[in-house]
């Protein structure tokens, strides 16, 4: 792959990663099973690409802000859930149409735990973030960060608190407005976040990106079938618009079977919209397409 | 029991508007039932206007009856004459009323000292306007109150003035708050104007800058939103200006300001959250902050603090251009958040607002530079996005502690490098 030519765009000096780096993720990607992009992606043409030297400010953290979240939600794991500790490397090819493809490393920790020593994990991908269909094509291999069965152990557990749980449709914000999640509504609050991270990772771009704010309210809770049945709406905060954007979310979820999600997020208001609502007040949603 | 007897009195006096000044509570002892009689006589007299709390019932049975303060000479004088035993039970009813609301107002966390404030917790914007007060009265000498202006739907907007004299001294500016979700930032406010208070006369580099230098601070430097949040959307960002023409309220009080105004960075969609409002300082919360300084003439840092994202960020949002500073400001930067982590850990990045966050025109920060105040800085305090705008209470503290050792490299920065 060569660097971007004076056709598309000023010759810089190139960056590439040493062949060790790309010898060790070409492995890594050789080596993955099944393969972890959605059926139907494209695997794009080398000669189409060039290197983008330059970087964009923030496309690693783009890249793998939409990497873990594909992550998180394939994982189907709420006890397992991660957050991005750090990007330690990466790299990046832009195409005619101005679509990215970048490479790059970099490590998580769980999202429940809160030490300050946390246990890193580390994480190498491929995003390919597109034009015309918005979702990123994520390939995406970590290092175990819990032991398997002890993951299947604890989603079990989750799921079995669940079971348990009074139907919480009464149920408001959480966290509340101090930032408190009630201890025996946690498992709740990962279930969303699981579903969010779906939603997360369709919606994250080369210049958006997403983190869950609220849950706002719990319309169904049905644990009564073997499967958790759970329609919700959380409110996600995006950068760099600064908005919030409600979006209704409808899971069902099983330990160890992958997660099944189908979502609807309002769109922001456009100033001749009509109605009583203010621009970034949770207002009911209307779902036509669910 | 009492207590329930004493709850419907104060209701009744709350209601009623009545005082019990002087009243007594007597619990009369009737030995038989000529005795019980005599009492019930007592009962039908309605100009001693008796009010029984237990009636006459049977011989044994303790009476207890609340004596307005004109009769009790007379009732007195009644059971005496008749051999009826009585003891008093209260001495003066409204001095046990005025005892037992302050009591109630203490036990609803209200404090009355800044010393038994909450700084753990987050407050209201009347407890945060309470709190202000009672620092200023326990620190006359150091603090006062100034009113900057008033808010859009008329709230007063004060800053706190740290002073220990001089005539318009060389200044530091510090405001929390200016988006009103961001609610770890008006609690660390509230934390650093205390801390100043404790800190001075103890900590010889602070004394240093505050024998020099005066500090302002202004806590809630967006009331209306603030409130709003409380009453209404805890995620309130804006203030609460209503745009006319438009149905959406709110101006983003970070793209209001006049430097790069309009530009790329901002909306112009009213409904938006970085909605950059009809022209610049259209919003009165903003106006007053850039009256007072203009006014002053004097401030030589300004700090705005934000919240999440573990930044530290100077000029320029509205363009990639460099500020002429940038290598100084680059270094203080650096050395800010060496000092912030020190403390805990906390990780924050730093660079120009364009670069470590995005584009943003018309922002705070950009504007003081622009007009001269060098060491301009934008804080964006915990967390990354676990918690983002709700982070748990129990990380108020932490965070304001850290985040004032960062303050503190500022400010001694300021004070060594005059200009």
């Amino acid at each position: 792959m060569q660097p971007c030519g004076q056709s598309l765009f000023a010759p810089r000096p190139g960056n590439r990663p040493p062949a060790t780096r790309l010898l060790a993720l070409l492995l890594l990607l050789a080596l993955q099973g099944a393969a972890a992009a959605p059926a139907g992606s494209r695997t794009p043409e080398d000669s189409e690409w060039c290197q983008d030297a330059e970087l964009p400010q923030g496309l690693l953290l783009q890249a793998a802000r939409a990497a873990l979240h594909f992550f998180n939600f394939r994982a189907g794991s709420p006890s397992a859930l991660r957050v991005l500790a750090e990007v330690q490397e990466g790299s990046a090819w832009i195409n005619q149409r101005k679509e990215r493809k970048v490479d790059l490393v970099f490590t998580t920790e769980l999202y429940s735990t809160e030490e300050a020593k946390a246990r890193l994990g580390k994480c190498s991908a491929r995003v390919f973030f597109r034009n015309e269909k918005p979702r990123p094509a994520v390939n995406v291999t970590c290092t175990q960060l819990i032991e398997r069965q002890k993951r299947q152990e604890e989603d079990y557990q989750l799921y079995r608190h669940m079971k348990q749980l009074n139907t919480p449709l009464d149920v408001v914000s959480i966290p509340d407005s101090h930032g408190h999640i009630d201890p025996s509504l946690r498992p709740i609050w990962d279930l969303a976040f699981l579903g969010s991270s779906y939603v997360m990772w369709e919606k994250t771009t080369q210049f958006l990106h997403y983190y869950v704010s609220q849950l706002s309210s719990v319309k169904q809770w049905k644990t009564n079938d073997d499967a958790i049945d759970f329609d919700y709406t959380v409110l996600l905060h995006e950068f760099s618009t600064q908005e919030i954007i409600p979006c209704r979310i409808h899971l069902v979820w099983y330990p160890g079977k992958p997660l099944k999600v189908k979502y609807h997020c309002q769109e922001l208001q456009t100033p001749e919209a009509s109605g009583t609502e203010d621009g970034s007040a949770v207002a009911p949603i209307e779902l036509s397409n669910f | 029991m009492w207590g329930l007897l004493i709850f419907s009195v104060l209701l009744g006096g709350v209601l009623g508007k009545e005082d019990f000044v002087g009243h007594q509570v007597l619990r009369i002892s009737v030995d038989d039932e000529a005795q019980v009689q005599k009492v019930k006589e007592l009962e039908d007299l309605e100009h001693l206007q008796l009010d029984f709390w237990r009636g006459p019932a049977r011989p044994g049975s303790p009476i207890d009856v609340r004596v307005p303060f004109p009769s009790i000479q007379a009732v007195k004088v009644f059971l005496e004459a008749h051999g009826i035993r009585y003891t008093i039970m209260i001495e003066d009813v409204q001095s046990l009323l005025d005892e037992e609301q302050e009591q109630m107002v203490a036990s609803q966390g209200r404090a009355r000292t800044t010393s038994t404030f909450n700084y753990a917790t987050y407050h209201t914007l009347e407890e945060i306007y309470d709190f202000i007060d009672i620092l200023v009265a326990e620190n006359p000498q150091l603090v006062s109150k100034l009113q900057i202006g008033s808010s859009y739907e008329g709230r007063p907007i004060y800053v706190l003035k740290f002073s220990t004299g001089g005539n318009n001294r060389p200044a530091i500016w510090i405001d929390t708050g200016i988006h009103s979700r961001e609610w770890v930032t008006q609690a660390s406010g509230v934390w650093f104007a205390k801390k100043i208070t404790q800190d001075y006369g103890q900590d010889p580099a602070f004394t240093a800058i505050l024998d020099n230098m005066d500090i302002f601070l202004e806590i809630v430097t967006n009331p209306d939103g603030f409130a709003f949040t409380h009453s209404t959307n805890r995620l309130w960002r804006k203030t609460r200006s209503l745009t006319s023409g438009s149905v959406c309220v709110g101006v983003d009080p970070n793209r209001n300001w006049d430097a790069g105004f309009g530009k790329a960075g901002a909306s112009s969609n009213p409904c938006s959250e970085t909605y950059h409002g009809k022209f610049p300082n259209s919003e009165v919360e903003v106006k007053s902050i850039v009256d007072f300084v203009n006014d002053h003439g004097n401030i030589k840092a300004f700090i705005s603090i934000h919240s999440y994202s573990q930044l530290l960020l100077y000029p320029y949002g509205y363009k990639t251009e460099a500020p002429a500073d940038k290598d100084e400001l680059d270094q203080v930067s650096k050395s800010a958040v060496a000092a912030l982590a020190s403390l805990y850990g906390t990780k924050f990045q730093y660079g120009s607002i364009i670069t470590k966050i995005y584009e943003a025109s018309g922002s705070t920060i950009d504007w003081t530079y622009n007009q001269g105040i060098k060491y301009s800085f934008t804080f964006e305090l915990r967390d990354t996005g676990r918690y983002g705008f709700l982070l748990p209470a129990s990380q108020i503290i932490p965070t304001a502690q850290e985040t004032w050792l960062a303050l503190l490299t500022i400010m001694e920065h300021t004070l060594n490098h005059p200009y």
